[in-house]
């Protein structure tokens, strides 16, 4: 293109062309992304200076009378905090997990393929199956946990995981670590094709033991591949409203509520939409405070490795 | 991997057998929650209430999976969620190349801001925008239809279809889309005739993830349906729970069938499915 000599004209007619084609292909994406996702967020803002019920015609103003109640509301706090323990524990446990299992799973070992499938395989499930499986395992006198518990202690072993206050958020992060890490898995295996083999080769020439050289050659060179494992951890984990619904509906005495749940209490048994709307408007900044950090994160990345 | 031992030839040849037997481990560990679900489908509920699911039966109970496919409701729940899942992974796939191409190949002044902003659209939780979407579909008159989910799960899906396609189409070189304009073609052919056959395993990756979030999706169809004739699969196994009763043979046998659609979609593009990440995701 640069050996071509291009006349002023042909240059205005191509970069008009451009303009078009751009607002052709961008409108579609962009119309419809604003109007489910850009205004029903607005609206919700809008929402939670009122005192809406969700069905009666008329609400009056309230201005930050939801937002002071919020800070009066216990049952917020807990689910503050649960939000981000549950958060933080969404994103660590199967990331870690996934990174060991593609660690192994890439040391070509034999059967390989069967290994990957079963670990992918709860991806698959749907958060009510899981939800339920989990239920079972759970379940204090005939569950699958206590029962082996039982058989290697010998002794009678009756706890109520998902009853108990102690237990029961803990007890659904480890369901959901279970589901989510063969998505990590397969991320982290694909990063680690990516590596080129020489490096591994001649480091190992170089007389690097095997934990140097995942700690110091492939573990930073999966870096790019723990972006998306985050990214799509964070995802998942704002969807993790399903299995705590199945699992716990966010007790007992609220002690697995995050603000997702308590946001559709507030909202949609109590129908005190303005007051949800409210906790939906903190849910979003808490959200935005993470993906301002993620993209900061994301920038100096890009900064060091020069993409 | 494990232990600290010299990267000598006596060390590698030991440790395929210990990785296998972690890996077997490991695998049987993860498989059991699963295998809890083929047994409770092949007990009777019953059985499963006098606490007998761990059990290994002596004998197979095969009338859970009767009752699911002799009951005209599961048929119709599967076609519901087809009728959401397969248009609506569609059009989030189409919807995110078009924005992904031009953000990829036609940058502008503000693109990476407005690329931005769109993106930070898949990390905010979707509960957010519950309440005014319900008051939408519900002028529209559109509640109890599949109408809604299907367009939600399509606006819900273009961020990270965006990203994925952008950063796929941006490993083609801009020779490949130069040489296609000196000859006459305009940008939609590029888009539909070069970069789209070019990227057939980042769809690949898509289509999975997409697939199975809206085929396990259970949030949406319950806020925006409520007649049984529109509920989609996953609701139908919740709804087997009834009120005082629980028919968990059932359950589970319906639970087996409805997760074999997603299975199977792994299955299928899993060839592609790890390319298409080592190309398309994992170069940011």
């Amino acid at each position: 293109m640069r050996g071509l000599s291009w006349t002023p004209l042909i240059k205005a007619s191509m970069e008009r062309d451009k303009r078009l084609w751009r607002i052709v292909l961008l409108t579609p994406p962009l119309l419809v992304f604003s109007v489910l996702i850009v205004g029903p967020l607005l609206s919700s803002f809008y929402y939670s200076f009122t005192n809406w019920n969700g069905f009666s015609s008329s609400y009056q103003f309230v201005g930050l009378s939801n937002f002071q109640k919020i800070w009066t509301d216990r049952l917020f706090f807990q689910a503050t905090v649960n939000t981000i323990i549950w958060m933080v524990s969404a994103l660590l446990l199967p990331t870690l997990l996934g990174l060991v299992l593609a660690l192994l799973l890439d040391s070509k070992v034999r059967g390989g393929k069967f290994f990957k499938t079963i670990f992918y395989l709860p991806i698959c499930l749907s958060a009510i199956v899981v939800g339920q499986i989990w239920i079972w395992i759970y379940q204090p006198n005939w569950g699958l946990l206590n029962t082996l518990i039982e058989e290697i202690t010998g002794e009678r072993f009756r706890y109520a995981w998902l009853a108990k206050p102690d237990s029961a958020l803990f007890s659904v992060i480890v369901a959901w670590s279970w589901q989510q890490t063969g998505l990590s898995m397969v991320i982290y295996l694909a990063g680690l094709t990516a590596i080129p083999s020489e490096i591994l080769e001649s480091s190992a020439s170089e007389g690097a033991t095997t934990w140097q050289r995942i700690w110091y050659i492939i573990i930073p060179l999966l870096i790019p591949s723990t972006v998306v494992v985050i990214a799509l951890s964070v995802i998942n984990s704002l969807k993790g409203f399903d299995i705590l619904y199945i699992m716990t509906g966010g007790g007992p005495f609220n002690s697995s509520d995050t603000l997702a749940m308590h946001m559709y209490n507030e909202s949609f048994k109590k129908y005190l939409i303005g007051y949800g709307s409210s906790i939906s408007v903190v849910l979003f900044v808490i959200a935005l405070i993470i993906i301002g950090i993620y993209f900061r994160q994301l920038r100096k990345f890009d900064q060091i490795y020069g993409q | 991997m494990f232990g600290y031992k010299k990267n000598n030839d006596s060390g590698i040849h030991s440790w395929p057998v210990v990785i296998f037997i972690i890996l077997l481990i490991l695998s049987i560990l993860f498989l059991a929650p699963t295998f809890g679900v083929l047994l409770s489908s092949v007990k009777t509920t019953r059985d499963i209430a006098l606490g007998e699911l761990w059990k290994i039966p002596n004998e197979l109970y095969f009338g859970n999976y009767v009752e699911v496919l002799s009951n005209p409701a599961v048929g119709q729940y599967f076609v519901n969620t087809l009728l959401v899942t397969v248009p609506a992974t569609f059009a989030s796939i189409v919807l995110g190349s078009l924005a992904g191409y031009v953000f990829a190949k036609l940058p502008f002044r503000g693109s990476e801001i407005l690329f931005l902003i769109l993106v930070s659209g898949m990390f905010f939780p979707p509960q957010v925008i519950l309440i005014p979407l319900f008051r939408l579909f519900n002028s529209l008159g559109l509640i109890d239809t599949l109408w809604p989910i299907f367009l939600v799960h399509t606006a819900l899906g273009i961020p990270i279809c965006s990203l994925l396609m952008r950063n796929f189409f941006s490993t083609i070189p801009a020779e490949v889309r130069e040489a296609a304009i000196l000859d006459g073609a305009n940008e939609w052919q590029i888009l539909t005739r070069i970069a789209l056959p070019l990227s057939l395993s980042a769809l690949a990756v898509l289509a999975t993830l997409q697939f199975t979030w809206i085929w396990n999706d259970f949030l949406w169809p319950l806020i925006f349906t409520q007649s049984d004739e529109k509920r989609t699969i996953m609701i139908g196994i919740v709804n087997l729970r009834g009120q005082y009763t629980v028919a968990w043979g059932v359950q589970g046998a319906l639970s087996l069938i409805a997760s074999l659609p997603t299975i199977l979609i792994f299955l299928f593009f899993q060839r592609y499915f790890i390319k298409g990440m080592t190309m398309g995701a994992v170069k940011g």
